[in-house]
């Protein structure tokens, strides 16, 4: 047995030096195939990339581009992610901060994902070099998830730029110009001057239509005292169910709302805001006396109602609430 | 009083005087009105300085009372923000300490023996007062009727939505910020229609005043011009206009250029902007119009016109060259983030993390202004009748700040007197038709001619509003009179009881002395920060470094006198930073941190016991998440959830939760209290480990009645050089482990 054991330590630098061989090749095959973009791996491709004698460094995106997963994320991100691939290695031609991006779609490595027991995409994963100058002895990779919301190319690149050792060159992510965007602009701001200049006598009436301007501030006080703000900021769900197959229309809790609930208060409010209006100005304005009464009756009842009901859900919404009026 | 002509409608029953004298009577009742209902919280506890930020404020004062307005302005603070200190009277609005030692000194030479701090909290009561007559002041430049400004100076002075910011004892800047806000705009109302030099240089000097006292003075600035900017789109641009605003502009711009903290921000940053951009454009219209009236030829008028909008454009173009260039400043963070929503988040979790800063939901609109809320939609609509220059500031203000309000909480005082102004337009048209009854009018002809100036404004005015189109006749019945009165009655009553229990339940509170209800009903007064910040001030010495969240900054300051690291005029994100990579950190990391600023003693506020939740704990991402921000390799945000993404503090949590300082303080002997493995966390309903925390670095040196204030003190460097943790083994009585240093062979135990 001891010769066995003998022969297997000879055998060790020769295998150490056939391994640091082929990962130095390693390191410019992949290079080679990835000058233009991250690569584009698949199982074994992951395999044979991240294997662990490495003198260079590995930054993986695991995610999940087909159309069946949905994946709302994954699809934003992954122009930022070619965007940044590519301009590294345009910055960095030589393949001095040894680094190779690549890119694993969840179709192709359906295997790598189960074995690291991902349950969400896109992920990154970063993966320090094992030997050379700036290994480190622990092989679990680094992960950027995506928990903030979309993250920018800039975002990643501070990421990675923070793993790597301080004296790699970091290329800055080169954004191009965006040619489409600035042409569309112009055409659109010049289409909009013509469209002003030719429409206007048809236009300007309408802009100095005293009702127009009345609707629409109108409109944005009720959308804005109503909370939609705070639908927009927070992104608060439309509606929610109760647990028993109904809807809650009113969110519980004072700090707290729905979409709908948002709209049915605006639209109280805005109904308690036109009877005000009608017994105000319009009332005084009817001529025959009977439809008079009616009209004050029938507004004086709206508005009590819809108050009532007003309160009715405040009272919902902060329990110590005790004000109240007659029908709800 | 130049509402009185309008009114033609009371005539015959009182004359002008009497009239004039019931007027001042009730606005004098309003004005006490006003005061005693935000007496709630001096009756109910004492006379203190509530929450956090009065209490800087209080201790300006009393620097400025003692050491005179000259060293006051030159004042560097040392025992903040240690070690770096604060050039405190450059970086402050000096506007409200300035006040209150005024009226001190005059209290004084009228040989009245008053207290600072008596002054201090009576401070906003006493202003909310001056800002219902201010109410009434404005609301009178918009309607002709005498009613509507008495209305809403009565809404002014009771609304929650002001009451918030001006109970006694909130001696903040808001404090006087709103009386001057809304008199400067009457003030800039009173410019236009008069067109007059005077009432301009009235508006500069009241901005001037505002600048010194609140940075929401940006409001303003940017309100006046969008008015002038607005009236000159519809084409109502007058000499009038002109006056008014280049002298409230030229004025108003260098009165505010004196403030120290604002110095050359009026011409450098983007949100002075808008005003210098209008007040070049008015002098380009004021030419045109000047150069039209002197020249008829219909070419010239072109080319001049093309002129004009040359210059603008050129104009524009070098304001944007400028600000891309970095010679202006691009907006400030917070100003920022009320147009783009999500940046806060993302950029400064710092404004994120203040409560104050977060969207409004709709309950704390009905909340802050009950019935005005659906009143409100309706004033502005009647604007539109007439739509005079004065309305269409009505209009713009109302948009504008129904947005802001909506974006941020702490706006909604900046919406509140708009409200109050055009809700009490709306209630006084109603009450003005249908208390008509007083004067006995046959039916239907009488009240028709009553009311001759409007139905002649009806005529007048032919593109006016489709609801006022008709003539207007009046109310025939009496019915209909009683009822709609008799609803208005009950409504506004309401709307005091609103008002009223709103005030007493929610905004009375001082939040340094807290109340609770014992089980009998009777009140029970928990004073716990108070009994902490008098321990440190009778028990530590004079200049003890204390460490805390950057809430309690000012009160450390103001109530126990001592020097802190953070508080809460957040302008170094960095050192807040690192005070909340110490509390976030392991002790082996944040023991050197804590050396490093001099830190003598770490305090940290714990509900756990009393189910108090505006405690640390709850506080506690938020400082991970700012340290995070300077230190993400040191800090994660990920590490303090659990795998499955829950906040939790008891057995489950993670262990860079169970390590961190801030845990391990609040929860040191929290178990004996309890029964062995019994320990219960109120706040967050959670049993905690049978085993609590151990501190090695700090050691506990004061924990107040209920727990809600825990005082650490740091220890010193050990005698013999070892390390705090080893030093606390040796002294348990543990063997000391041997480094490994392995002698012989190993051998196999076998028992």
């Amino acid at each position: 047995m001891r010769w066995l054991q003998l022969l297997t330590a000879s055998l060790l630098p020769l295998t150490a030096l056939a391994a640091k061989k082929s990962s130095g090749d390693r390191f410019n095959d992949f290079r080679a195939k990835s000058s233009s973009g991250p690569l584009t791996l698949d199982d074994p491709a992951y395999a044979q990339l991240t294997k662990a004698p490495r003198d260079y460094s590995v930054v993986v995106l695991l995610t999940a581009m087909g159309a069946r997963f949905g994946c709302q994320l994954c699809q934003e991100f992954q122009p930022e992610w070619d965007l940044l691939a590519r301009s590294w290695s345009r910055g960095d031609k030589k393949g001095e901060s040894r680094l190779i991006y690549g890119t694993l779609d969840f179709e192709a490595g359906k295997n790598t994902f189960q074995s690291l027991m991902l349950q969400t995409a896109p992920v990154v994963l970063y993966f320090h070099p094992t030997v050379g100058p700036n290994a480190k002895a622990d092989n679990q990779p680094e992960r950027l998830d995506f928990t903030g919301g979309p993250q920018s190319a800039e975002q990643v690149h501070a990421w990675i730029s923070r793993k790597l050792p301080a004296d790699a060159p970091k290329p800055a992510v080169h954004r191009p110009i965006n040619w489409i965007k600035i042409i569309s602009v112009t055409t659109a701001v010049l289409g909009l001057i013509t469209f002003v200049a030719v429409a206007s006598p048809y236009v300007v009436p309408i802009l100095q239509n005293r009702n127009l301007w009345a609707a629409l501030s109108l409109l944005g006080v009720l959308l804005f005292t109503s909370g939609h703000m705070f639908n927009h900021i927070r992104k608060t769900p439309y509606v929610s169910g109760d647990g028993k197959g109904g809807i809650n229309y009113f969110a519980g809790g004072f700090s707290n709302q729905f979409g709908l609930e948002s709209q049915i208060v605006a639209a109280i409010y805005g109904v308690l805001s036109f009877a005000t209006i009608s017994l105000a100005l319009k009332v005084p304005r009817i001529k025959d006396s009977r439809a008079q009464q009616f009209a004050v009756f029938l507004w004086s009842g709206v508005l009590l109602c819809m108050y009532s009901f007003l309160l009715s859900v405040f009272r919902m919404k902060n329990g110590g609430y005790q004000f109240w009026l007659p029908p709800f | 009083m130049a509402a009185t002509e309008g009114n033609t409608l009371l005539k015959q029953a009182t004359g002008p005087n009497i009239r004039g004298l019931l007027r001042v009577i009730i606005l004098v009742l309003i004005a006490g009105a006003a005061v005693s209902s935000r007496l709630f919280s001096v009756i109910r506890f004492e006379s203190i300085i509530h929450e956090f930020d009065p209490w800087f404020n209080f201790r300006a004062t009393k620097y400025l009372v003692q050491n005179g307005f000259y060293s006051f302005w030159d004042w560097f603070d040392d025992r903040t923000w240690h070690p770096l200190g604060r050039v405190t009277g450059g970086t402050l609005y000096p506007g409200l300490m300035v006040t209150s030692g005024v009226i001190y000194h005059v209290l004084r030479f009228l040989t009245f023996p008053v207290d600072i701090r008596n002054i201090c909290v009576l401070l906003a009561p006493g202003f909310s007062g001056l800002t219902a007559l201010a109410t009434y002041l404005l609301t009178n430049e918009m309607v002709t009727s005498p009613s509507a400004g008495l209305l809403a100076a009565a809404f002014m002075g009771i609304t929650p939505g002001y009451i918030s910011r001006s109970v006694a004892g909130s001696y903040d800047n808001e404090a006087i910020a709103i009386f001057l806000l809304v008199f400067t705009f009457f003030l800039w109302i009173k410019a236009v229609k008069n067109g007059s030099m005077f009432w301009g240089a009235l508006t500069a000097l009241f901005y001037g005043y505002m600048v010194s006292a609140w940075g929401g003075y940006v409001f303003i600035t940017n309100l006046l011009p969008l008015h002038a900017f607005v009236l000159i789109c519809m084409g109502r641009y007058s000499p009038r206009l002109y006056v008014s605003y280049t002298s409230w502009y030229a004025l108003g711009t260098l009165a505010s250029m004196q403030i120290p903290f604002v110095g050359f921000l009026p011409i450098r940053s983007s949100e002075h902007m808008s005003s210098l951009g209008v007040f070049g454009l008015i002098q380009l219209v004021a030419f045109v119009d000047y150069v039209r009236a002197q020249l008829p030829s219909k070419q010239f008028q072109t080319l001049l016109r093309a002129l004009v909008l040359f210059i603008f454009v050129v104009a524009f173009g070098g304001l944007v060259l400028l600000t891309v260039s970095g010679v202006i400043a691009p907006w400030t963070g917070r100003f920022y983030s009320l147009w783009d929503t999500g940046y806060a988040k993302i950029h400064i979790p710092i404004i994120a993390s203040v409560s104050e800063h977060q969207p409004t939901a709709w309950p704390a609109f009905f909340f802050d202004l009950s019935m005005m809320i659906w009143l409100f939609p309706a004033g502005v609509y009647m604007c539109f009748r007439k739509l005079t220059d004065e309305q269409v500031f009505i209009v713009i203000y109302s948009v504008l700040a129904s947005y802001f309000a909506g974006v941020m909480v702490r706006l909604m005082l900046t919406l509140t007197p708009i409200v109050c102004v055009a809700s009490a337009m709306a209630f006084s048209q109603i009450l003005d038709t249908y208390l008509d009854a007083k004067t006995p009018v046959p039916d239907s002809k009488e009240s028709g001619t009553s009311d001759t100036a409007k139905v002649a404004a009806a005529v007048v005015v032919p593109e006016g509003l489709r609801s006022t189109r008709s003539p207007l006749v009046g109310i025939y019945s009496w019915a209909s009179k009683l009822t709609v009165v008799g609803a208005s009655i009950v409504y506004l009553m309401l709307f005091v009881l609103h008002c009223t229990w709103v005030t007493s339940n929610a905004y009375s509170s001082p939040s340094v002395v807290l109340a609770s209800r014992l089980p009998d009903g009777s009140q029970h007064i928990i004073d716990d920060y108070r009994e902490a910040y008098y321990w440190l001030r009778q028990n530590t010495p004079d200049n003890a470094k204390i460490m805390s969240w950057w809430d309690y900054g000012y009160q450390i300051g103001g109530m126990a006198d001592r020097p802190t690291l953070v508080d809460n005029n957040t302008w170094n994100n960095t050192h807040i930073a690192t005070v909340g990579k110490a509390m976030s950190s392991r002790e082996e990391v944040s023991y050197p941190i804590m050396r490093q600023h001099e830190v003598d003693y770490v305090l940290v506020v714990f509900g756990g016991l009393l189910g108090y939740s505006g405690d640390d704990i709850n506080k506690f991402l938020w400082m991970v998440r700012i340290a995070e921000g300077i230190w993400p390799e040191e800090v994660k945000e990920r590490n303090f959830f659990t795998p499955r993404g829950e906040y939790r503090v008891d057995e489950e949590a993670t262990p860079t939760m169970k390590n961190s300082l801030m845990y391990k303080m609040s929860y040191y002997n929290y178990d004996k209290l309890f029964p062995a493995g019994q320990a219960q966390d109120r706040v967050r309903g959670a049993r905690l480990p049978a085993q609590g925390p151990e501190l090695s670095t700090i050691e506990e040196a004061f924990t107040s009645e209920n727990w809600i204030i825990r005082i650490y003190k740091v220890k010193d460097l050990d005698n013999f050089g070892r390390d705090h943790q080893s030093a606390l083994t040796f002294d348990k009585g543990h063997k000391k482990k041997k480094p490994a240093k392995r002698r012989g062979a190993r051998v196999l135990r076998v028992e």
